[in-house]
């Protein structure tokens, strides 16, 4: 089976002579559940945000659905985001907007730009809207603001948003970090089934290891923006840990 | 203790400059007996104080009523036009990531150099170009207006957040879309509460330009301040009042409505 992401050999330096990311090779199959766990700083969102091409890397490749980002017109670019959804910590989500049309956020891509800029979808659209917010155990309050929601319902609606975009792979950072304990275990189990019934391919930044071995298929460590573990959750024991966490051997952390 | 000595000759040094410019101004002599006795009387002068005077400054409302509507159509079409202008250059002008630094530098020092000419002086300059009357008004106020709020809605696009462009982008938005709906609604409350504090600014100004020739109310006021014709100036001082603070307080209710 072809690849959902390949990697080789990517670095980024945001500034020159500071690498954050210096030769990551990672391939990842379609329906994976990865987990990218690392101290702060190693280098996550910004290996996120390179598969979405919202970060352009300095070197390497970074292959996505068949398509190398980095090599993408904008306008392409934009075609493949559809296809890669995207949540994140602090939500993001347009707090004075309702529920819906944050969900209908995700078929912007599928929208003329005047229609879409005048806040007009198509029946289709806000069918298929309403119906993820139902597969997120939300219906009934598409018409409220988003503002008004508590942590775990606000992501829910960016979860809806991925699958309104009929994303294929959705790319998490820390998307549960926010969150109490249970919301935590809810979100992911969402995410858990979208990956099962949809064969959707899951990458997401972790601060809670338990939590990521408890719900991916796959461990990855990431450590001054070079991969040091690759395995699956079962071999993440203490030693590995250990090394991957490992702020001693971090050059400049502390 | 450097930074106590330093203070201190600083507080010393703003005093003396202080009074140096009072002991400058307060030793000329300009301010006569003679104007200090009847500065009362004139003051006077501009409040009817017969009945005859009452019945002439009701008379003096129709007159008044076609440069009433001008001061707000030129404070209107002012503020309008300047907000149009403002939008777009706007967007090169604030710090967001899609604008080479060099052309922000050198748009944001010129709505800085601009901003420090007050609407009169603009005035002045488009006299000759647009004769006197409200046309020139307007297009004085337009720049001025301009170039405040295109300093201020960049501002406002610079305090945007980031987080929800990278989720409207990551969604597959292009660059309108990200506009309406990851900045727009972050600054909408900004551009609004700009513009009517703008406009609440502009009639102020739409007055006043009026003075040195710009038509409207501020016109009347100075022909009849010229012909000592207090009564006249009078009326219209407090229809300025008037109009002033009723914008104010309706641009006050909108304001509080989208805060
Ligand atoms: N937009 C940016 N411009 C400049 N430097 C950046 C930018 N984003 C991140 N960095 C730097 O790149 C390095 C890696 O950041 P990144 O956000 O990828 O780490 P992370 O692993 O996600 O950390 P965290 O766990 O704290 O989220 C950090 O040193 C950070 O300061
Ligand atoms: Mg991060």
């Amino acid at each position: 089976m072809p690849n959902a992401i390949a990697i080789e050999n990517l670095t980024h330096a945001y500034k020159p002579g500071v690498p954050v990311l210096r030769g990551v090779n990672l391939h990842i199959q379609p329906g994976e559940i990865v987990g990218l766990i690392g101290l702060s700083g190693a280098g996550k969102s910004t290996l996120l945000r390179c598969v979405n091409g919202l970060v352009q890397q300095t070197g390497g490749s970074c292959t996505v659905l068949g398509q190398a980002v980095e090599s993408l017109p904008e306008g392409s670019k934009r075609l493949l985001r559809r296809r890669i959804g995207m949540i994140f910590q602090e939500f993001n989500l347009m707090e004075r907007l309702t529920v819906r049309k944050n969900v209908l956020i995700g078929r912007l891509g599928y929208t003329a730009t005047i229609p879409s800029c005048l806040h007009r979808f198509s029946a289709a659209d806000v069918r298929l809207a309403d119906d993820c917010l139902a597969q997120v155990g939300l219906a009934g309050l598409e018409m409220r603001r988003v503002r008004d929601l508590s942590g775990g319902q606000k992501q829910r609606v960016a979860i809806a948003r991925t699958m309104a975009q009929g994303a294929e792979i959705v790319l998490a950072d820390e998307a549960t970090a926010n969150l109490d304990v249970l919301t935590k275990d809810d979100i992911m189990e969402l995410l858990q089934n979208l990956s099962r019934e949809k064969k959707v391919t899951l990458l997401l930044s972790m601060h809670d290891l338990p939590l990521a071995k408890r719900y991916c298929t796959r461990i990855i460590g990431l450590k001054s923006g070079r991969i040091t573990f690759d395995a699956a959750p079962d071999a993440l024991d203490d030693e590995a840990i250990a090394d991957v966490l490992d702020r001693a051997s971090v050059p400049g952390a502390g | 203790m450097l930074n106590r000595i330093l203070s201190f000759l600083f507080g010393a040094a703003l005093l003396v400059f202080v009074v140096w410019c009072f002991l400058a101004i307060g030793t000329q002599v300009h301010l006569t007996k003679y104007g200090l006795h009847h500065g009362g009387d004139y003051f006077a002068k501009l409040f009817p104080r017969s009945q005859a005077d009452w019945r002439y400054a009701l008379k003096l409302g129709p007159d008044l009523w076609q440069p009433l509507i001008e001061t707000v159509q030129m404070a209107v079409v002012g503020t309008v036009a300047g907000m149009l202008l403002a939008f777009p250059v706007s967007f090169i002008a604030a710090r967001t990531g899609s604008v080479p630094g060099p052309v922000i530098a050198v748009v944001k020092t010129f709505l800085n150099m601009a901003r420090a000419v007050p609407t009169l002086i603009y005035a002045l300059l488009v006299i000759p170009l647009a004769g006197l009357g409200a046309q020139t008004g307007a297009i004085a106020i337009g720049i001025a207006t301009f170039i405040s709020l295109a300093k201020l809605y960049a501002e406002a696009l610079e305090s945007v957040s980031v987080g929800p462009i990278e989720a409207v982008r990551s969604a597959g938005g292009n660059a309108p879309q990200v506009f309406v709906y990851a900045m727009l609604p972050q600054v909408f409350p900004l551009y609004l509460s700009t513009t009517l504090y703008s406009l609440e600014y502009n009639l102020r100004d739409s007055f006043v330009v009026g003075i040195v020739g710009a038509g409207g109310l501020g016109q009347k006021l100075s022909n009849a301040v010229n012909l000592f014709e207090w009564l006249d100036a009078g009326v219209i001082i407090a229809l300025v009042i008037v109009l002033v603070n009723i914008v104010d307080y309706f641009s006050y209710r909108v304001r509080k409505v989208f805060s």
